[in-house]
Protein backbone atom coordinates (compact mmCIF):
# COMPACT_ATOMS: atom_id res chain seq x y z
CA UNK A 1 0.00 0.00 0.00
CA UNK A 2 1.65 3.43 -0.82
CA UNK A 3 0.44 7.26 0.59
CA UNK A 4 -0.65 8.08 -3.28
CA UNK A 5 -4.26 8.41 -3.47
CA UNK A 6 -5.57 6.11 -6.15
CA UNK A 7 -9.30 7.53 -6.00
CA UNK A 8 -9.74 11.10 -4.88
CA UNK A 9 -13.26 12.77 -4.24
CA UNK A 10 -13.09 16.41 -3.77
CA UNK A 11 -16.52 17.95 -2.35
CA UNK A 12 -18.68 15.96 -4.80
CA UNK A 13 -22.20 16.41 -4.69
CA UNK A 14 -24.45 14.46 -6.81
CA UNK A 15 -28.17 13.17 -6.12
CA UNK A 16 -31.54 12.74 -8.17
CA UNK A 17 -33.24 15.75 -10.35
CA UNK A 18 -32.94 18.86 -7.81
CA UNK A 19 -32.03 16.83 -5.06
CA UNK A 20 -28.28 16.20 -3.50
CA UNK A 21 -28.21 12.93 -1.90
CA UNK A 22 -24.30 13.40 -1.72
CA UNK A 23 -23.34 16.83 -0.67
CA UNK A 24 -19.52 18.31 -0.60
CA UNK A 25 -17.97 14.77 -0.03
CA UNK A 26 -14.49 14.82 0.23
CA UNK A 27 -12.33 11.72 0.39
CA UNK A 28 -9.31 10.19 -0.16
CA UNK A 29 -8.44 6.24 -0.95
CA UNK A 30 -4.71 5.47 -1.03
CA UNK A 31 -3.56 3.32 -3.41
CA UNK A 32 -3.79 -0.75 -2.74
CA UNK A 33 -5.86 -0.39 0.19
CA UNK A 34 -9.26 -1.40 1.37
CA UNK A 35 -11.34 1.19 2.57
CA UNK A 36 -14.40 0.52 4.12
CA UNK A 37 -17.74 3.41 3.60
CA UNK A 38 -20.57 2.58 6.13
CA UNK A 39 -23.29 4.08 6.83
CA UNK A 40 -27.39 3.34 7.31
CA UNK A 41 -29.87 3.23 4.87
CA UNK A 42 -30.54 5.76 2.29
CA UNK A 43 -27.32 7.67 3.45
CA UNK A 44 -26.13 7.89 0.17
CA UNK A 45 -23.63 4.99 -0.19
CA UNK A 46 -24.80 3.59 -3.46
CA UNK A 47 -25.19 7.26 -4.90
CA UNK A 48 -21.48 8.08 -4.06
CA UNK A 49 -20.42 4.75 -6.17
CA UNK A 50 -22.70 5.38 -9.08
CA UNK A 51 -21.65 9.10 -8.89
CA UNK A 52 -17.61 8.12 -9.23
CA UNK A 53 -18.66 5.39 -12.07
CA UNK A 54 -20.25 8.80 -13.88
CA UNK A 55 -23.80 6.27 -13.51
CA UNK A 56 -25.01 9.46 -11.95
CA UNK A 57 -23.69 13.29 -12.86
CA UNK A 58 -22.05 15.23 -10.33
CA UNK A 59 -23.79 18.70 -9.48
CA UNK A 60 -20.60 20.21 -7.90
CA UNK A 61 -16.92 18.92 -7.30
CA UNK A 62 -14.99 16.41 -8.93
CA UNK A 63 -13.09 12.85 -8.89
CA UNK A 64 -10.05 11.96 -9.61
CA UNK A 65 -8.29 8.69 -10.20
CA UNK A 66 -4.47 8.41 -10.39
CA UNK A 67 -4.47 12.08 -9.70
CA UNK A 68 -6.25 12.55 -13.36
CA UNK A 69 -9.83 13.79 -13.51
CA UNK A 70 -12.58 11.28 -14.65
CA UNK A 71 -15.08 14.33 -15.49
CA UNK A 72 -17.61 13.41 -18.01
CA UNK A 73 -15.96 10.14 -18.71
CA UNK A 74 -18.48 7.59 -19.69
CA UNK A 75 -18.63 4.20 -17.64
CA UNK A 76 -17.26 2.23 -20.46
CA UNK A 77 -14.37 4.29 -20.97
CA UNK A 78 -13.97 3.90 -16.77
CA UNK A 79 -14.49 0.17 -16.65
CA UNK A 80 -11.41 -0.19 -19.49
CA UNK A 81 -9.35 1.97 -17.56
CA UNK A 82 -9.29 -0.73 -14.53
CA UNK A 83 -12.43 0.02 -12.53
CA UNK A 84 -14.23 -2.67 -11.45
CA UNK A 85 -18.21 -2.83 -10.28
CA UNK A 86 -19.84 -5.00 -8.34
CA UNK A 87 -23.23 -3.73 -7.53
CA UNK A 88 -26.18 -4.18 -5.14
CA UNK A 89 -29.44 -3.43 -7.13
CA UNK A 90 -30.18 -6.13 -10.09
CA UNK A 91 -26.57 -6.95 -10.27
CA UNK A 92 -26.97 -9.72 -12.34
CA UNK A 93 -28.39 -11.00 -16.02
CA UNK A 94 -30.57 -13.44 -14.21
CA UNK A 95 -31.67 -15.33 -17.79
CA UNK A 96 -28.53 -15.61 -18.86
CA UNK A 97 -25.53 -18.46 -17.98
CA UNK A 98 -22.81 -17.56 -15.48
CA UNK A 99 -20.46 -17.75 -18.58
CA UNK A 100 -22.10 -14.81 -20.50
CA UNK A 101 -22.35 -12.63 -17.00
CA UNK A 102 -18.53 -13.31 -16.81
CA UNK A 103 -18.08 -12.08 -20.13
CA UNK A 104 -20.23 -9.18 -19.96
CA UNK A 105 -17.07 -7.80 -17.65
CA UNK A 106 -14.70 -7.86 -20.77
CA UNK A 107 -14.85 -6.20 -24.24
CA UNK A 108 -13.88 -8.91 -26.45
CA UNK A 109 -13.25 -12.67 -25.46
CA UNK A 110 -9.91 -12.39 -26.22
CA UNK A 111 -8.82 -12.34 -22.78
CA UNK A 112 -11.27 -14.31 -21.75
CA UNK A 113 -9.99 -17.95 -20.92
CA UNK A 114 -6.81 -16.24 -18.39
CA UNK A 115 -9.64 -13.69 -17.07
CA UNK A 116 -11.51 -16.66 -16.25
CA UNK A 117 -8.88 -19.42 -14.77
CA UNK A 118 -7.90 -16.52 -12.78
CA UNK A 119 -11.25 -16.17 -10.97
CA UNK A 120 -12.16 -19.81 -10.83
CA UNK A 121 -9.39 -19.94 -8.53
CA UNK A 122 -11.34 -17.87 -6.10
CA UNK A 123 -14.25 -19.59 -6.55
CA UNK A 124 -13.82 -23.04 -8.63
CA UNK A 125 -18.15 -23.91 -8.09
CA UNK A 126 -18.69 -21.09 -11.32
CA UNK A 127 -16.48 -23.26 -13.69
CA UNK A 128 -18.54 -26.22 -13.55
CA UNK A 129 -21.70 -24.46 -13.79
CA UNK A 130 -20.48 -22.36 -16.85
CA UNK A 131 -23.74 -23.08 -18.31
CA UNK A 132 -26.51 -22.46 -15.51
CA UNK A 133 -28.68 -19.49 -15.75
CA UNK A 134 -27.42 -17.25 -12.50
CA UNK A 135 -31.13 -16.58 -11.74
CA UNK A 136 -30.84 -20.10 -10.69
CA UNK A 137 -27.71 -19.55 -7.93
CA UNK A 138 -28.37 -19.70 -4.58
CA UNK A 139 -28.09 -16.29 -3.25
CA UNK A 140 -24.62 -17.07 -1.77
CA UNK A 141 -23.40 -17.94 -5.35
CA UNK A 142 -24.69 -15.46 -6.95
CA UNK A 143 -23.12 -13.05 -4.58
CA UNK A 144 -19.74 -14.47 -5.77
CA UNK A 145 -20.52 -14.43 -9.44
CA UNK A 146 -21.18 -10.63 -9.14
CA UNK A 147 -17.50 -10.52 -7.53
CA UNK A 148 -15.97 -12.94 -10.00
CA UNK A 149 -17.49 -10.61 -12.97
CA UNK A 150 -16.16 -7.75 -11.27
CA UNK A 151 -12.42 -9.21 -11.27
CA UNK A 152 -12.33 -10.53 -14.28
CA UNK A 153 -11.11 -7.46 -15.55
CA UNK A 154 -8.46 -7.43 -13.02
CA UNK A 155 -9.07 -3.81 -11.45
CA UNK A 156 -7.17 -1.56 -10.19
CA UNK A 157 -10.08 -0.14 -8.43
CA UNK A 158 -12.91 -1.96 -7.46
CA UNK A 159 -16.16 -0.60 -6.15
CA UNK A 160 -18.14 -3.12 -4.03
CA UNK A 161 -21.59 -1.92 -2.82
CA UNK A 162 -22.76 -4.02 0.42
CA UNK A 163 -21.56 -7.47 -1.51
CA UNK A 164 -22.42 -9.27 2.68
CA UNK A 165 -25.83 -8.25 2.52
CA UNK A 166 -28.10 -11.55 3.16
CA UNK A 167 -25.40 -14.08 3.24
CA UNK A 168 -24.40 -17.06 5.88
CA UNK A 169 -21.25 -15.92 7.91
CA UNK A 170 -19.22 -18.71 5.80
CA UNK A 171 -19.82 -17.27 2.46
CA UNK A 172 -18.80 -13.59 3.83
CA UNK A 173 -15.72 -15.10 5.31
CA UNK A 174 -14.86 -16.59 1.73
CA UNK A 175 -15.55 -12.93 -0.01
CA UNK A 176 -13.20 -11.52 2.65
CA UNK A 177 -10.22 -13.77 2.12
CA UNK A 178 -10.81 -13.07 -1.88
CA UNK A 179 -10.83 -9.50 -1.26
CA UNK A 180 -7.78 -9.43 1.31
CA UNK A 181 -5.69 -11.52 -1.18
CA UNK A 182 -7.02 -9.46 -4.75
CA UNK A 183 -5.63 -6.17 -2.41
CA UNK A 184 -2.48 -8.13 -0.98
CA UNK A 185 -1.57 -9.72 -4.18
CA UNK A 186 -2.51 -7.63 -7.24
CA UNK A 187 -2.57 -4.12 -5.67
CA UNK A 188 -6.10 -3.70 -6.22
CA UNK A 189 -7.80 -0.48 -4.35
CA UNK A 190 -11.23 -1.41 -2.80
CA UNK A 191 -13.88 0.85 -2.08
CA UNK A 192 -16.17 -0.98 -0.06
CA UNK A 193 -19.50 0.33 1.13
CA UNK A 194 -21.26 -1.49 3.48
CA UNK A 195 -23.88 -2.06 6.91
CA UNK A 196 -21.97 -5.17 7.65
CA UNK A 197 -19.25 -3.45 10.38
CA UNK A 198 -17.67 -6.82 11.36
CA UNK A 199 -17.43 -7.53 7.78
CA UNK A 200 -15.84 -4.35 6.66
CA UNK A 201 -13.90 -3.46 9.58
CA UNK A 202 -12.11 -7.43 9.48
CA UNK A 203 -10.53 -6.30 6.11
CA UNK A 204 -10.42 -2.56 6.28
CA UNK A 205 -7.50 -0.45 6.45
CA UNK A 206 -9.47 2.42 6.61
CA UNK A 207 -12.92 3.55 7.05
CA UNK A 208 -15.39 6.14 6.81
CA UNK A 209 -19.32 6.88 8.25
CA UNK A 210 -21.26 8.36 5.47
CA UNK A 211 -24.26 10.18 6.93
CA UNK A 212 -26.92 12.34 5.31
CA UNK A 213 -24.61 12.10 2.10
CA UNK A 214 -22.24 13.52 4.14
CA UNK A 215 -19.01 12.09 5.73
CA UNK A 216 -19.59 11.91 9.58
CA UNK A 217 -16.61 10.47 10.58
CA UNK A 218 -12.92 8.63 8.84
CA UNK A 219 -10.18 7.13 10.35
CA UNK A 220 -7.82 4.34 10.43
CA UNK A 221 -9.12 0.59 11.02
CA UNK A 222 -8.02 0.35 14.90
CA UNK A 223 -9.00 -1.46 18.12
CA UNK A 224 -11.53 1.30 18.80
CA UNK A 225 -13.30 1.61 14.96
CA UNK A 226 -16.01 -0.56 15.96
CA UNK A 227 -17.38 1.36 18.93
CA UNK A 228 -16.85 5.15 16.93
CA UNK A 229 -18.57 4.00 13.58
CA UNK A 230 -21.45 2.14 16.08
CA UNK A 231 -21.90 5.47 17.55
CA UNK A 232 -22.02 7.60 14.26
CA UNK A 233 -24.67 4.80 12.88
CA UNK A 234 -27.41 5.33 15.94
CA UNK A 235 -29.67 7.85 14.86
CA UNK B 1 -51.69 -28.06 -49.57
CA UNK B 2 -51.99 -24.48 -50.71
CA UNK B 3 -53.87 -23.22 -48.19
CA UNK B 4 -50.65 -24.78 -45.70
CA UNK B 5 -48.57 -22.90 -48.19
CA UNK B 6 -49.99 -20.04 -48.45
CA UNK B 7 -50.10 -19.70 -44.44
CA UNK B 8 -46.77 -20.36 -43.88
CA UNK B 9 -45.47 -17.88 -46.51
CA UNK B 10 -48.00 -15.71 -45.02
CA UNK B 11 -46.60 -16.40 -41.56
CA UNK B 12 -42.92 -15.51 -43.14
CA UNK B 13 -43.80 -12.15 -44.48
CA UNK B 14 -45.11 -11.27 -41.51
CA UNK B 15 -41.79 -12.14 -39.82
CA UNK B 16 -39.86 -10.34 -42.34
CA UNK B 17 -41.78 -6.86 -41.79
CA UNK B 18 -41.98 -7.28 -37.81
CA UNK B 19 -38.48 -8.80 -37.83
CA UNK B 20 -36.76 -5.17 -37.42
CA UNK B 21 -39.30 -3.26 -35.21
CA UNK B 22 -38.67 -5.96 -32.79
CA UNK B 23 -35.47 -5.73 -32.42
CA UNK B 24 -35.65 -1.59 -31.97
CA UNK B 25 -38.00 -2.08 -29.19
CA UNK B 26 -36.55 -4.95 -27.72
CA UNK B 27 -33.03 -2.65 -27.31
CA UNK B 28 -34.34 0.83 -27.25
CA UNK B 29 -37.66 0.11 -25.57
CA UNK B 30 -39.55 2.63 -28.28
CA UNK B 31 -42.00 1.60 -31.29
CA UNK B 32 -40.37 2.93 -34.01
CA UNK B 33 -43.54 4.70 -35.99
CA UNK B 34 -41.20 5.49 -38.81
CA UNK B 35 -40.52 1.47 -39.73
CA UNK B 36 -43.34 1.40 -42.16
CA UNK B 37 -41.14 4.44 -44.01
CA UNK B 38 -38.18 2.34 -43.82
CA UNK B 39 -40.05 -0.55 -45.67
CA UNK B 40 -41.56 1.58 -48.40
CA UNK B 41 -37.88 3.28 -49.04
CA UNK B 42 -37.23 -0.20 -49.72
CA UNK B 43 -40.03 -0.81 -52.05
CA UNK B 44 -38.63 2.20 -53.78
CA UNK B 45 -35.07 0.77 -54.34
CA UNK B 46 -36.49 -1.92 -56.20
CA UNK B 47 -38.78 0.19 -58.21
CA UNK B 48 -35.27 2.28 -59.18
CA UNK B 49 -33.66 -0.70 -59.85
CA UNK B 50 -36.59 -2.12 -62.57
CA UNK B 51 -36.97 1.58 -63.87
CA UNK B 52 -33.00 1.69 -64.68
CA UNK B 53 -32.94 -1.94 -66.30
CA UNK B 54 -30.93 -3.22 -63.56
CA UNK B 55 -30.19 -6.54 -62.09
CA UNK B 56 -33.42 -6.66 -59.51
CA UNK B 57 -31.16 -8.38 -56.41
CA UNK B 58 -29.07 -5.35 -56.82
CA UNK B 59 -32.07 -3.80 -54.64
CA UNK B 60 -31.64 -6.14 -51.76
CA UNK B 61 -28.19 -4.33 -50.56
CA UNK B 62 -29.23 -1.06 -51.95
CA UNK B 63 -32.00 -1.03 -49.42
CA UNK B 64 -30.51 -2.52 -46.32
CA UNK B 65 -27.54 -0.15 -46.71
CA UNK B 66 -29.65 2.85 -48.03
CA UNK B 67 -32.20 2.31 -44.55
CA UNK B 68 -29.49 1.33 -42.35
CA UNK B 69 -27.91 4.71 -43.57
CA UNK B 70 -30.92 6.82 -42.66
CA UNK B 71 -31.91 4.75 -38.99
CA UNK B 72 -28.46 5.68 -38.36
CA UNK B 73 -29.15 9.59 -38.90
CA UNK B 74 -32.59 9.07 -37.14
CA UNK B 75 -31.18 7.10 -34.24
CA UNK B 76 -28.74 10.17 -33.72
CA UNK B 77 -30.68 13.15 -34.56
CA UNK B 78 -33.99 12.10 -33.43
CA UNK B 79 -34.47 9.43 -31.51
CA UNK B 80 -31.37 9.76 -29.22
CA UNK B 81 -32.56 12.79 -27.59
CA UNK B 82 -35.71 11.54 -26.55
CA UNK B 83 -34.41 8.45 -25.09
CA UNK B 84 -35.93 9.49 -21.50
CA UNK B 85 -39.42 10.82 -23.54
CA UNK B 86 -40.85 7.74 -25.17
CA UNK B 87 -43.93 8.98 -25.76
CA UNK B 88 -42.00 12.32 -27.73
CA UNK B 89 -39.95 9.36 -29.54
CA UNK B 90 -43.21 7.64 -30.97
CA UNK B 91 -44.50 11.06 -32.17
CA UNK B 92 -41.01 11.84 -33.88
CA UNK B 93 -41.11 8.81 -35.47
CA UNK B 94 -44.74 8.44 -36.88
CA UNK B 95 -44.08 12.24 -37.97
CA UNK B 96 -40.68 11.34 -39.56
CA UNK B 97 -42.90 8.36 -41.12
CA UNK B 98 -44.56 10.90 -42.75
CA UNK B 99 -42.32 13.35 -43.38
CA UNK B 100 -40.57 10.31 -45.52
CA UNK B 101 -43.97 9.42 -47.21
CA UNK B 102 -44.35 13.18 -48.54
CA UNK B 103 -40.45 12.93 -49.93
CA UNK B 104 -41.58 9.95 -51.64
CA UNK B 105 -44.20 11.24 -53.50
CA UNK B 106 -42.74 14.62 -54.54
CA UNK B 107 -39.80 12.42 -56.12
CA UNK B 108 -42.35 9.68 -57.89
CA UNK B 109 -45.47 11.12 -57.54
CA UNK B 110 -48.46 9.32 -56.10
CA UNK B 111 -48.73 6.80 -59.13
CA UNK B 112 -48.37 2.95 -58.45
CA UNK B 113 -45.19 1.32 -59.17
CA UNK B 114 -44.60 -2.08 -60.14
CA UNK B 115 -41.22 -3.79 -59.77
CA UNK B 116 -39.28 -6.83 -61.53
CA UNK B 117 -39.77 -10.19 -59.41
CA UNK B 118 -36.25 -11.54 -57.42
CA UNK B 119 -37.88 -14.78 -59.37
CA UNK B 120 -40.45 -15.80 -61.39
CA UNK B 121 -42.57 -19.41 -62.14
CA UNK B 122 -43.96 -21.84 -60.06
CA UNK B 123 -42.64 -24.60 -58.06
CA UNK B 124 -44.21 -28.02 -57.48
CA UNK B 125 -44.61 -28.84 -53.56
CA UNK B 126 -45.95 -32.48 -53.00
CA UNK B 127 -47.93 -32.22 -56.10
CA UNK B 128 -49.23 -28.63 -55.79
CA UNK B 129 -47.62 -25.68 -58.01
CA UNK B 130 -46.86 -22.82 -55.91
CA UNK B 131 -45.31 -19.58 -56.53
CA UNK B 132 -41.32 -20.00 -56.19
CA UNK B 133 -41.23 -16.22 -55.05
CA UNK B 134 -43.76 -16.82 -52.20
CA UNK B 135 -41.35 -19.90 -51.41
CA UNK B 136 -37.97 -17.37 -51.39
CA UNK B 137 -39.95 -15.30 -48.56
CA UNK B 138 -40.02 -18.58 -46.61
CA UNK B 139 -36.59 -19.46 -46.90
CA UNK B 140 -35.53 -14.99 -46.51
CA UNK B 141 -37.80 -15.48 -43.22
CA UNK B 142 -36.00 -18.70 -42.07
CA UNK B 143 -32.41 -17.04 -43.06
CA UNK B 144 -34.24 -13.54 -41.23
CA UNK B 145 -34.36 -15.81 -38.02
CA UNK B 146 -31.69 -17.76 -37.99
CA UNK B 147 -29.63 -14.58 -38.55
CA UNK B 148 -30.85 -12.79 -35.73
CA UNK B 149 -30.23 -16.34 -33.79
CA UNK B 150 -26.99 -16.05 -34.20
CA UNK B 151 -25.89 -12.34 -33.92
CA UNK B 152 -27.87 -12.19 -30.42
CA UNK B 153 -26.21 -15.96 -29.16
CA UNK B 154 -23.36 -15.67 -31.29
CA UNK B 155 -21.52 -12.36 -31.06
CA UNK B 156 -20.39 -9.95 -28.91
CA UNK B 157 -22.63 -7.40 -30.03
CA UNK B 158 -25.84 -9.41 -29.28
CA UNK B 159 -24.57 -10.64 -25.68
CA UNK B 160 -24.24 -6.81 -25.61
CA UNK B 161 -27.99 -6.42 -27.35
CA UNK B 162 -29.39 -8.46 -24.90
CA UNK B 163 -27.73 -7.34 -21.69
CA UNK B 164 -29.20 -4.11 -22.62
CA UNK B 165 -32.58 -5.73 -23.46
CA UNK B 166 -32.49 -7.48 -19.58
CA UNK B 167 -31.38 -4.68 -17.93
CA UNK B 168 -29.91 -1.17 -19.19
CA UNK B 169 -28.64 0.10 -15.86
CA UNK B 170 -26.67 -3.05 -15.32
CA UNK B 171 -25.09 -3.41 -18.72
CA UNK B 172 -23.75 0.55 -18.51
CA UNK B 173 -22.64 -0.08 -15.31
CA UNK B 174 -20.38 -3.00 -16.39
CA UNK B 175 -18.90 -0.77 -19.24
CA UNK B 176 -21.14 -1.88 -22.21
CA UNK B 177 -21.37 1.41 -24.16
CA UNK B 178 -25.58 1.26 -24.47
CA UNK B 179 -25.01 4.21 -27.04
CA UNK B 180 -23.15 1.73 -29.70
CA UNK B 181 -25.82 -0.82 -29.23
CA UNK B 182 -28.94 1.15 -29.50
CA UNK B 183 -27.13 2.92 -32.84
CA UNK B 184 -26.21 -0.74 -34.00
CA UNK B 185 -29.87 -1.97 -33.25
CA UNK B 186 -31.18 1.18 -34.75
CA UNK B 187 -29.69 0.67 -38.09
CA UNK B 188 -30.01 -3.07 -38.11
CA UNK B 189 -34.06 -2.49 -37.67
CA UNK B 190 -34.32 0.03 -40.52
CA UNK B 191 -32.09 -1.99 -42.78
CA UNK B 192 -34.00 -5.05 -42.17
CA UNK B 193 -37.57 -2.51 -42.50
CA UNK B 194 -36.18 -1.48 -46.21
CA UNK B 195 -34.80 -4.99 -46.86
CA UNK B 196 -38.74 -6.05 -45.94
CA UNK B 197 -39.94 -3.36 -48.88
CA UNK B 198 -38.03 -4.95 -51.29
CA UNK B 199 -39.19 -8.80 -50.80
CA UNK B 200 -42.70 -7.60 -50.71
CA UNK B 201 -42.46 -5.03 -53.76
CA UNK B 202 -43.10 -7.62 -56.09
CA UNK B 203 -46.00 -8.96 -54.13
CA UNK B 204 -48.06 -5.99 -53.62
CA UNK B 205 -48.04 -2.28 -55.64
CA UNK B 206 -45.35 0.19 -54.62
CA UNK B 207 -46.89 3.79 -53.29
CA UNK B 208 -45.80 6.03 -50.96
CA UNK B 209 -48.25 4.91 -48.45
CA UNK B 210 -47.74 1.36 -48.93
CA UNK B 211 -45.96 0.97 -45.51
CA UNK B 212 -49.02 1.83 -43.39
CA UNK B 213 -50.74 -1.00 -42.92
CA UNK B 214 -47.76 -3.27 -42.46
CA UNK B 215 -46.60 -1.02 -39.89
CA UNK B 216 -49.88 -1.50 -38.05
CA UNK B 217 -49.92 -4.96 -38.67
CA UNK B 218 -46.10 -5.19 -37.59
CA UNK B 219 -46.68 -3.15 -34.43
CA UNK B 220 -49.72 -5.32 -33.23
CA UNK B 221 -47.37 -8.06 -33.96
CA UNK B 222 -44.37 -6.83 -31.77
CA UNK B 223 -46.82 -5.73 -28.59
CA UNK B 224 -47.70 -9.71 -28.48
CA UNK B 225 -43.98 -11.29 -28.93
CA UNK B 226 -42.73 -8.68 -26.73
CA UNK B 227 -38.87 -8.96 -27.05
CA UNK B 228 -38.45 -11.92 -27.81
CA UNK B 229 -37.92 -13.62 -31.40
CA UNK B 230 -39.14 -17.05 -31.05
CA UNK B 231 -42.31 -15.27 -29.70
CA UNK B 232 -42.87 -13.23 -32.84
CA UNK B 233 -42.41 -16.45 -35.18
CA UNK B 234 -45.31 -18.05 -32.92
CA UNK B 235 -47.17 -14.84 -33.25
CA UNK B 236 -46.70 -14.81 -36.99
CA UNK B 237 -47.56 -18.40 -38.00
CA UNK B 238 -51.22 -18.62 -35.41
CA UNK B 239 -51.93 -15.11 -36.27
CA UNK B 240 -50.54 -15.70 -40.58
CA UNK B 241 -53.28 -18.82 -40.19
CA UNK B 242 -56.11 -16.88 -39.06
CA UNK B 243 -55.62 -14.19 -41.59
CA UNK B 244 -55.16 -16.53 -44.80
CA UNK B 245 -58.37 -18.71 -43.34
CA UNK B 246 -60.53 -15.59 -43.35
CA UNK B 247 -59.25 -14.09 -46.36
CA UNK B 248 -59.96 -17.37 -48.62
CA UNK B 249 -63.53 -18.59 -46.30
CA UNK B 250 -64.88 -14.98 -45.84
CA UNK B 251 -63.60 -12.24 -47.28
CA UNK B 252 -60.35 -10.65 -48.14
CA UNK B 253 -60.99 -7.24 -46.45
CA UNK B 254 -61.26 -8.80 -43.25
CA UNK B 255 -58.47 -10.91 -43.72
CA UNK B 256 -56.69 -7.85 -44.15
CA UNK B 257 -57.68 -6.94 -40.39
CA UNK B 258 -57.62 -10.32 -38.77
CA UNK B 259 -54.17 -10.15 -37.28
CA UNK B 260 -54.37 -5.92 -35.72
CA UNK B 261 -57.91 -7.55 -34.27
CA UNK B 262 -56.88 -11.14 -33.29
CA UNK B 263 -53.53 -9.07 -31.68
CA UNK B 264 -55.47 -6.74 -30.03
CA UNK B 265 -58.19 -9.43 -28.39
CA UNK B 266 -54.84 -11.48 -27.01
CA UNK B 267 -53.62 -8.16 -25.75
CA UNK B 268 -56.68 -7.66 -23.94
CA UNK B 269 -57.05 -11.16 -22.85
CA UNK B 270 -53.43 -12.45 -21.64
CA UNK B 271 -50.99 -9.53 -22.43
CA UNK B 272 -48.19 -11.82 -21.59
CA UNK B 273 -48.87 -14.83 -22.88
CA UNK B 274 -46.50 -15.10 -25.87
CA UNK B 275 -43.75 -13.96 -24.57
CA UNK B 276 -44.00 -16.32 -21.52
CA UNK B 277 -44.69 -19.16 -23.96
Amino acid sequence: MSDAAKLQLNGISSGYGAVDVINEVTLSVRSGEIFALMGKNGMGKTTLLKSILGLIKLTRGSVAVDEKSIAGRKPSELIACGIGYAPQEQPLFQDLSIRDNLRLALTSDRKLAAAQERVYGYFPFLKERLSQKAGTLSGGEQKMLILARALMLQPKLLLIDEISEGLQPSVVSKIADVLKHEAASNGTTILLVEQNLDFALSIADRWAVLKLGAIDDQDTNGPDSRSRVLQHLKI
Amino acid sequence: MTLLLDIISTAAILFIVAAGLLAIFGVLKIINFAHGAWLTVGAYCAVVTTELGLNPWFALPLAFILGALLGGLTERFIVRPLYRRPLDAILATWGLGIVIGQLITLWFGRDVHFTTALMQGTVDVLGTSYSFYRLFAVLAALAIGLGFAFLLDGTRLGLSAQAVIMNEALARALGIDTEKVRLATFMAGAGLAALAGVLLAPMTSVDPNMGVPWLTGAFMLVMVAGTSFGALAVACLLFGAAQVVVSTFLSPILGGITVAVLCAITLRIRPKWFARA
